[in-house]
């Protein structure tokens, strides 16, 4: 394959790892535990797609904003029945882990005994026409892919830095008792928290959807790389997951100049594991509890 | 009919009582959270069929399955000594990943996604155990021996320090104890039966591929040791019990053959959640986990 189409799939694939890892390291920064059934919420947003426009036959633009809407209210459910069942007990943030864990295997089986195990394709285009770029190809859904991350991290930035609400974000996940005192509720941040991160990767379920095929266990696969890009640029720094996740996609697309393509997963544990072990901030986190 | 049903529970429920009982020593005893278990599982089992098919005797396989195993185990203790809480259920979730990303692609060894078959039953000093009733025997042995020999160590002056080390770490290591060291031995233990209770696994199956042993088949052991209660042998041998036979309850509603193991995980994962939630200790805990 050529570098250059090297380089474009690299960058595609970093931009659906970015919308992964910015809402998972938003929720981990605001409520201080690992949602790794953040997942759950990419897959259902992808089924749901395939639910309301292949299956239903649905007009497809409104079969992507519901898709969406619906993802996002399953992520704040978990957070409403789960999570915020066992914050009350001031449970502990590897009960919170492992909680999410058990999430995430709840929903995918859901997954399972509605749809069946197979894997599936959404068809929009009849066929799909790919444009030239220095000497690669990319195709309408991954320009799409593009525009779309850019766009909403860039929203993403000035929602967190430039507005009132997402300063008071940043206030409760700096110091939450600090911000408390301040007359701000870190309850509804919380939820907030939760609303904007599973948005995030409800849109990242639908372009995975159209560009690839969904499948039960996609949500794992696709939580394991953007928790691993957060991880590479310390976790619950969103800027930091942002640039781990074009790393991460970097990486793994290179990897295929060296080793055999089915390799390129094993790249990304590899990394996650050396990371959390050698280098568990991250490239630009400080925050790393003992 | 109802006979052979009734011995493949007893066994199944022998080969998860061995994993349990092992992961309660690092999670309950020694407070480790070890997401890795599966990956000595799926060590154990590759082991043993690869040594059996290779012409070495059952017995001298199965004993290797569980030294191969506890080398891993010992060795992973060492880079994630430093880890606590969640970042050491991450680091060992990672070992999980990177174990199984090998069985895809070393196919010259494991022969890839598609697994291995046709793996013989054992055979010790020349005695076929072909049926099932004979297996089940080996099964109970191994199992009782275990939770014997598990029970014996956690009684003993090391299962002491190894609850200091759960509880005390630091106090413990001003004391004089190598708890590096320690939590070593318990990495090893665990591992070294995690590693038997696979080979009696991939034996009984007869057929292992690396679908068996992804992190989503931890799922029912971790249930099974946070429901027994963890610090508690009796407990996680209760559990193991209730919880290999309360999802057969759906072959009786009529819940379609296909769907039992989505439903079987969904069942486990809910069980999970409610018991995080409304009685963290489980059935009979001694500590909380943090």
């Amino acid at each position: 394959m050529a570098l250059s189409q090297l380089i474009i799939n690299g960058i595609v694939a970093g931009a659906i790892y970015a919308l992964v890892a910015s809402g998972f390291s938003l929720i981990y920064s605001t409520n201080k535990f690992i949602h790794i059934a953040h997942g759950a919420t990419i897959a259902f947003s992808g089924y749901f797609l395939y639910f309301l426009f292949s299956m239903l036959g649905i007009n497809f633009g409104f079969s992507v904003i519901v898709s969406i809407i619906f993802a996002t209210v399953i992520g704040y459910l978990m957070n409403i029945l789960v999570y915020k069942q066992l914050r009350r007990r001031k449970t502990s943030s590897l009960i919170l882990l492992i909680a999410s864990f058990a999430l995430l295997v709840l929903l995918e089986s859901l997954i399972i005994l509605l749809f069946g195990a197979n894997l599936k394709t959404i068809k929009v285009m009849g066929s799909i026409t790919s444009y030239e770029l220095f000497g690669g190809f990319i195709t309408p859904i991954q320009i799409a892919i593009l525009i779309t991350s850019i766009v909403l991290l860039i929203g993403l930035y000035y929602f967190m830095n430039k507005t009132k609400i997402g300063k008071a974000l940043r206030a409760v996940s700096n110091n939450k008792n600090v911000a408390e005192v301040l007359g701000i509720s870190s309850e509804r941040m919380f939820n907030l928290s939760f609303i904007i991160g599973s948005g995030l990767a409800a849109v990242a379920g639908v372009l995975i959807a159209l560009e690839q095929s969904i499948e039960p266990m996609m949500g794992t696969h696709l939580i394991i790389k953007g928790f691993t890009a957060s991880v590479i640029g310390g976790i619950g720094n969103v800027p930091g997951a942002i640039l781990g996740a074009f790393l991460l996609g970097g990486a793994e697309t290179m990897s295929i100049w060296f080793l055999p393509s089915g390799y390129k997963d094993a790249i990304t544990f590899i990394i996650l594991f050396l990371f959390l072990v050698f280098r568990p901030k991250g490239i630009l986190g400080k925050r790393w509890s003992e | 009919m109802i006979e052979s049903y009734l011995i493949h529970l007893l066994i199944m429920i022998g080969i998860y009582l061995i994993l349990a009982v092992a992961l309660q020593l690092a999670i309950g005893y020694t407070g480790l959270m070890n997401l890795g278990h599966i990956a000595f599982f799926a060590i154990g089992a590759y082991v043993s069929t690869i040594f059996t098919l290779s012409g070495i005797p059952f017995l001298l396989a199965f004993i290797f399955a569980g030294i191969i195993a506890m080398i891993f185990g010992y060795a992973l203790a060492y880079p994630v000594n430093r880890l606590k809480g969640d970042y050491l259920a991450l680091a060992t979730m990672a070992f999980t990943f990177v174990i199984w990303s090998l069985l895809i692609n070393l196919k010259g060894i494991t022969k890839g996604p598609l697994g291995i078959a046709n793996i013989p039953s054992p055979s010790i000093f020349g005695f076929q155990l072909i049926s099932p009733f004979h297996f089940l025997i080996l099964v109970i042995i191994i199992a009782v021996l275990t939770y014997y020999i598990l029970h014996k160590i956690v009684r003993s002056p090391f299962g002491k320090v190894l609850e200091a080390v759960r509880d005390q770490e630091l106090t413990t290591k001003i004391l004089g104890k190598n708890t590096l060291k320690m939590k070593s031995y318990a990495f090893a233990i665990s591992a070294f039966f995690a590693g038997l209770s696979g080979s009696l696994y991939a034996h009984y199956i007869t057929y292992i591929s690396p679908s068996a042993f992804t992190i989503l088949e931890l799922l029912p052991i971790l249930a099974i040791v946070i429901i027994g209660g963890l610090g508690s042998l009796r407990g996680t041998a209760l559990a193991t019990v209730i919880l290999i036979l309360l999802p057969e309850s759906l072959r009786f509603i009529g819940v379609s053959a296909s769907f039992i193991g989505p439903a079987r995980q969904f069942v486990f994962a809910l069980l999970l959640i409610l018991i995080l939630i409304y009685r963290p200790k489980g059935l009979m805990g001694r500590v909380d986990i943090d």
